[in-house]
């Protein structure tokens, strides 16, 4: 026996013994979402614990969710036993590392969840699991500064930055909050709300005229932007704080504000713009790596988050909507109530213009997204020419989608082949 | 300094840099105590005080956010994983580190300048970057998911500290004295035993901190190499990040404490290297 070898078998007595302790059994829930404390315990106790077969429910952040399922997809044995992560998430995967979903007999209500959850192949890849979308909220001491004509259910960005600038000189301090911060989704405001209700497009009208009108537009409303903005990340903590008054954030990260205090806080929909009304949904799903150690059980887990029992449960726990047909019950907590009638404000508007989630960039949607902030820390924070910046990024944008030879996606009209940047 | 002050002439000189002496202790101590001081009272206040200003200097003893750890499924687990893999790493770093110093300092030896940079190459690459091929090796090996496996990926992080530091302080006891220790009688492992470690104990301690204080922050190796023993800070930081500022403030508050309370049950040794009598 050589010395290695020896180390080898000693080595791994002691792993064997450390892992003896290991819970047998459970299934293991790998999820970037639900990640807050107060969230994750919810989701053990309330969503998952009605589950027969046990899970463990593990929330985390995208870097060690997707370095440990590669490891264990190049190991070739796992202890993940189901995956909960958004659709950009998967889209940046190998359908070949998950296992095919097509045949468990369940799927979302919207086919076009359902055709997304597809990544590109004939079958499902993962299962729509539940729905979320970007809102407007207001502390309602800023009501009183509405401009007289508005609707605050069908603002124009016009009325919004007159309603900004109205707190501001009021108060004297900048209150719109937008999450610009490192973590904050800004990005997801330009592709889903601010082009589609400028341009009615994201990617063949990233450098039009109408763009270039985008971002004046965006601009002026920066003026009345709380300037600490750059480090907001969850508009929910500026809400409380009342640094920001008037804020545009995710659903869930708005939705403390209105569970702490429900009486100081409104939710409505993200302004019109000369194309319509630009909103974007969120989109996330379950599915099962292809190390899954008990695809059975992984399979009946799945199957059991879609179940509407599931779903409305984590309704409550999480503040995403249910992605199958169910009868909303009518003690949900505030946020979900104050989130629900916004979002249905905002597609049952005469002018909705509903985008979708950037589709068929595969591991290039992170560079997708940094076309955007890019344009948003040059033309915003730098202060540079906007015409020039958008020609510049214009280019990458381009590579991106040839590179990718990702189709158009609503609200751009459909292409042939890549998504051409006009 | 003190000299300065009982000069008869230099009165003015020396109040003047009394004052300078002083606040600068002041303000140092502010800089440490403040931040932590306010963790505390945020710790301990609702969720109201936390969100409003001006802030109080005062907790007002709601115990809610650290109720709701208590609670919290799995935070003793994490916490006992946690410390298991900190004394570990602290074990492991010490006995591998302090010979690897004492050889650097004590002995030539062919490339002992390629081995001294080499060292410090542990540090050079982010662990994001080794934590896929590492990951994969421990679960081909069996050690993935155990405080054994993660307190060796902590402990490489750590040797290049422990190596450094017991080698300057090797370096800095004459071997002269050592050597008088031998025509005493003593054979080289006495003399090690009796002269050379009670004048480097300090600074053991100091590099035994150092790889406490390493392991039990760090959180990518952690949250990727083990599942079902996840250390504290794996368990925690990731999912404070996004948590409600007054939970937030809780979770940091049971992040840092027992760092902290370890420092202080280790700090007299700690003392003595800087030439302050035991207490």
């Amino acid at each position: 026996m050589t010395v290695k070898s020896k180390l080898v078998t000693a080595v791994s007595a002691i792993a064997f013994t450390c892992t003896a302790y290991a819970a047998q059994g459970e299934v293991l829930f790998w999820s970037t979402q639900a990640k807050p404390v107060e969230e994750a315990q919810a989701m053990r106790e309330q969503v998952l614990a009605g589950f027969s077969g046990g899970v463990d429910y593990q929330p985390n952040d995208g870097g060690p969710w997707i370095t440990r399922l590669n490891a264990e997809l190049s190991a070739g044995s796992g202890s993940i036993g189901v995956l909960g992560a958004l659709h950009g998430d998967y889209a940046a995967m190998d359908p070949e590392n998950l296992v095919d979903l097509s045949d468990l007999g369940v799927a979302s209500a919207s086919d076009t969840f359902n055709n997304l959850a597809m990544l590109g192949t004939d079958t499902m890849q993962y299962i729509p699991w539940m729905q979320a979308s970007y809102i407007m909220a207001a502390n309602r001491e800023a009501l009183q500064y509405l401009p007289a004509d508005a609707d605050i259910n069908a603002l124009t960005y016009d009325q919004l930055i007159e309603w900004a600038a109205n707190v501001h000189e009021a108060t004297g301090e900048a209150k719109f909050g937008f999450p610009a911060g490192p973590d904050g989704l800004k990005h997801r405001f330009f592709q889903g709300y601010l082009y589609p209700s400028f341009t009615d497009g994201v990617v063949r009208t990233f450098a039009s005229d109408a763009a270039v009108n985008a971002w004046e537009t965006f601009a002026r409303l920066w003026e009345h932007t709380n300037p600490a903005s750059t480090n907001f990340s969850f508009m929910q903590e500026q809400l409380l704080s009342g640094d920001a008054w008037i804020v545009f954030d995710h659903t869930s990260r708005l939705a403390n504000a209105f569970n702490e205090r429900p009486d100081d806080f409104i939710a409505f929909p993200a302004p019109a713009g000369p194309t319509g009304r630009g909103f974007m949904p969120v989109l996330a799903g379950v599915a099962i790596p292809a190390t899954a150690p008990n695809i059975d059980e992984a399979r009946a887990l799945v199957s059991y988050m879609l179940e509407p029992e599931t779903q409305i449960a984590t309704l409550r726990t999480t503040n995403f909507f249910p992605v199958v047909d169910v009868e909303l019950p009518d003690d949900l907590p505030p946020s979900v109530q104050a989130a629900g009638n916004a979002i249905a404000a905002m597609s049952g508007s005469a002018d909705a213009n509903p985008g979708l989630l950037p589709a068929g960039l595969g591991d290039r949607g992170g560079d997708f997204n940094r076309v955007f902030v890019d344009s948003f820390e040059r033309i915003i924070l730098g202060g540079q020419d906007i015409r020039a910046v958008l020609d510049d990024q214009k280019t990458t944008l381009a590579a991106i989608m040839n590179d990718t030879g990702a189709p158009c996606w609503a609200p751009d009209a459909p292409s042939d082949g890549a998504c051409p940047v006009e | 300094m003190s000299e300065t002050s009982s000069n008869n002439g230099a009165r003015p000189v020396g109040s003047g840099a009394k004052l300078v002496y002083v606040s600068s202790v002041v303000l140092l101590c502010a800089w440490v105590i403040v931040p932590i001081y306010f963790l505390l009272i945020n710790t301990l206040s609702s969720p109201e005080t936390v969100n409003s200003f001006p802030k109080s200097f005062f907790p007002e003893f709601d115990f809610g956010s650290l109720h709701f750890f208590a609670e919290f499924s799995g935070m003793i687990t994490a916490l006992k994983n946690s410390i298991t893999v900190a004394l570990l790493t602290m074990t492991m770093s010490i006995l591998i580190g302090a010979p690897a110093g004492y050889a650097l300092s004590r002995f030539d030896f062919v490339g002992k300048n390629l081995f001294r940079l080499l060292i410090l190459l542990t540090r050079a690459f982010p662990l994001p970057l080794l934590a896929l091929p590492l990951a994969v090796m421990f679960i081909q090996t069996g050690l993935d998911d155990t405080t054994f496996g993660l307190s060796l990926v902590h402990t490489t992080l750590a040797i290049p500290f422990s190596v450094l530091i017991t080698f300057s302080l090797f370096s800095g006891i004459p071997l002269e004295l050592e050597e008088a220790a031998w025509t005493l009688g003593c054979t080289r492992l006495s003399a090690f035993r009796k002269v050379v470690l009670p004048l480097i104990l300090p600074g053991i301690t100091a590099s035994a901190i150092f790889a406490f204080v390493i392991s039990w922050n760090e959180v990518f190796a952690a949250a990727v190499l083990t599942i079902e023993n996840r250390t504290l800070t794996a368990f925690l930081l990731q999912n404070l990040g996004t948590s409600p500022l007054h939970l937030k403030f809780a979770g940091g508050f049971i992040l840092v404490m027992p760092a902290l309370i370890f420092i202080f049950a280790v700090r007299k040794y700690l003392f003595a290297m800087w030439g302050i009598a035991n207490r």
